[in-house]
């Protein structure tokens, strides 16, 4: 009842602002601008030709599409509660009967419907390239999976930084910091490693990748016979980077979410400090029993 | 309004006894002493002014109450229940309104109200009447689709005393309220909060102007520098602000007798005799007290006329401003 109120009262406000509406339309502008300019300036020979356009044009519009949302899903979450601390609206919602999980929890949906609203409006794009050939659905359905989870991670990470830092463009600027750091540090450090030791890097390098989503993009995209780059092998099975990712970057949004809830409420220190103080006196008590 | 469906507890006004219990609370953020061992008792059913200049502490005060600030020394009794140890659940007995309006300019007034009302558990169903009733009780009802932030200052403010009251607390918190006000949304907010006093509605209401308080309460505390200078009911606070009363008494013959027999009476001081026979007099006293000065005048056979005691207003600001101007507590 709680969280309803909260999320229909978050989708009202969002879906209200001209804001969203321009930045759907320009999302759907610069898919379709970039896709015709690629199909313009690529010449048809043969049936072939025509399934390698379609392929690069589904390359070009999902990694598009992966930098946007790693782009635009911080600017939804990452004011959601200092927002509400600045227009001093947050005590009102502490003194409700919402929970500190209900009012994480439906800041970051109503955060990430918004995000899930372009990925949404991008399937129309996206089907476009099924006219060509050379895509299949799995790894439509696959890629799809890497977009999801993706805003969800970035959208989760952002509302971390709203409820740990005062000023809503200080989060902004963390989430972004941290989405650049997520997705290129592990190309620097395959860099580093090759340039250390050139012939003794891949297995040990395939790890820095694990829950990188250009790598996991990548990886949904088959080329030739053998198992995609970063495959790894867990008690004899084989994950392909894009179900590593989605599973560790699932498991990083529960702990960043239920981190969020431990902050939101007022003296998050001290109400630890008090459980640490609590449990000890348990432990005693049971010895003395 | 006298049709309201809204829960309208029909509480006598006769104050129950004590719904507040401020016991020895400390609060200071970092190096700085908001609140220093205050002690206070706030009856239940009363309209309890808490007044202080800027800085006091009235604030912090009542963020405690709210349970959204824990003091670091002391404790706060709640209608039996101490506040840290189950601050959620006085949260729902609280109506809390900041003395920053913070609304949600996009919603509509009807929106903003049943967005509350849902955060507060009630019934979908339920929500409909709730936030008529409540719209109709501010007199905001021809405001209802309208956007929040196209309302005036007055109006926001009625909304958000709505927006307090969509849970039926049973106590409410008000800081600052009639900050920014003009005349007449002031004496709107007053009679507004005596319709909600005859409801049975604890409110605790603050603000740096005495007189604004003194209009409308039942209690006043007045507060400096964290500390507690005086508390009582109105009318006691302001006497003993006022230094007394000021009488004026009509008398159709025997004046020398009656300045001599006023004179004679404890708390009398000041008797002078202007204006053939009318006599001055300075009192400090209680009703009480005020009641055998006439009735000693009356038993020495004085033909009294007339009988007008009467507090001083206009010194009453300035005696409380020489009292909150750095002076040391009572």
């Amino acid at each position: 009842m709680t969280f309803a109120a909260l999320l229909t009262k978050e989708l009202r406000l969002r879906l209200r602002r001209e804001r969203t509406i321009w930045v759907l339309i320009t999302y759907l502008l610069v898919m379709t601008l970039l896709g015709f300019l690629f199909i313009s300036r690529t010449n048809i020979y043969n049936s072939n030709s025509v399934s390698t356009l379609g392929l690069g044009l589904y390359t070009l519009l999902v990694f598009v599409q992966l930098f946007l949302i790693m782009f635009i899903t911080p600017a939804f979450t990452a004011t959601s509660i200092n927002g509400e601390k600045e227009r001093q609206t947050f005590d009102l919602l502490l003194c409700s009967r919402l929970s500190a999980f209900e009012l994480v929890a439906g800041k970051l949906v109503a955060g990430l419907a918004n995000a899930l609203l372009l990925i949404a409006a991008s399937i129309p794009l996206f089907s476009v390239v099924f006219f060509f050939g050379g895509v299949g659905p799995a790894q439509v359905f696959q890629a799809m999976l890497v977009f999801v989870v993706t805003a969800i991670v970035v959208g989760t990470f952002g509302l971390f930084c709203s409820t740990l830092l005062k000023r809503p463009p200080v989060s902004i600027a963390i989430a972004y910091m941290f989405c650049v750091i997520w997705v290129f540090t592990p190309w620097l450090l395959s860099f580093l490693l090759q340039l250390s030791a050139p012939f003794n890097g891949s297995a040990q390098g395939s790890y820095i990748f694990l829950g990188n989503p250009i790598l996991a993009m990548i990886s949904t995209f088959t080329f030739g016979v053998g198992p995609p780059i970063g495959t790894v092998s867990l008690f004899g099975t084989s994950l392909a980077p894009w179900i590593t990712y989605t599973i560790i970057n699932l498991l990083l949004t529960i702990v960043l979410l239920l981190l969020s809830t431990w902050l939101v409420k007022p003296y998050p220190i001290s109400r630890l400090s008090r459980l640490m103080e609590k449990r000890p006196r348990k432990g005693k008590a049971a010895a003395t029993v | 309004m006298a049709g309201l469906r809204w829960t309208c507890k029909a509480q006598s006004l006769k104050k129950k006894g004590k719904m507040i219990k401020i016991q020895h609370v400390s609060k200071s953020y970092r190096r700085v002493d908001a609140l220093k061992d205050l002690s206070l008792e706030i009856p239940q059913g009363s309209i309890y002014g808490l007044i202080g200049p800027n800085g006091a502490g009235k604030t912090t005060l009542i963020r405690i109450l709210a349970a959204l600030l824990i003091p670091n020394a002391g404790l706060v009794w709640f209608d039996g229940e101490e506040v840290s140890k189950t601050p959620a659940l006085i949260q729902r007995k609280v109506g809390y309104m900041p003395d920053f309006f913070g609304v949600y300019p996009d919603l509509t007034s009807v929106e903003y109200l049943e967005f509350y009302a849902g955060i507060h558990g009630i019934p979908r169903k339920k929500q409909a009447s709730t936030v008529n009733d409540l719209l109709e009780l501010v007199d905001l009802s021809s405001k209802r689709d309208a956007l929040v932030e196209t309302l005036s200052r007055g109006m926001k403010q009625r909304l958000c005393l709505a927006r307090a009251l969509v849970h039926d607390p049973e106590v409410l918190l008000l800081d600052e309220p009639a900050s920014g006000l003009d005349p007449r949304a002031r004496v709107e907010l007053r009679e507004l909060l005596r319709t909600l006093q005859s409801m049975g509605k604890t409110i605790i209401i603050s603000s740096h102007i005495l007189l604004e308080l003194a209009e409308m309460c039942t209690d006043i505390a007045i507060i400096q520098g964290g500390q507690l200078v005086l508390a009582g009911d109105v009318e006691q606070v302001t006497r003993r602000l006022d230094g007394g009363q000021h009488i004026e008494i009509r008398v159709l013959e025997c004046v020398p007798e009656t300045t001599e027999a006023l004179k004679e009476i404890e708390g009398i001081s000041n008797v002078t005799s202007e204006n053939g026979d009318v006599i001055q007099a300075e009192f400090i006293g209680d009703d009480r007290a005020l009641h055998r000065v006439l009735a000693t005048l009356i038993t020495k056979g004085i033909p009294v006329v007339s009988f007008a005691p009467r507090s001083s207003g206009g010194r009453l600001e300035e005696v409380f401003m020489s009292i909150t101007e750095g002076s040391s507590p009572t």
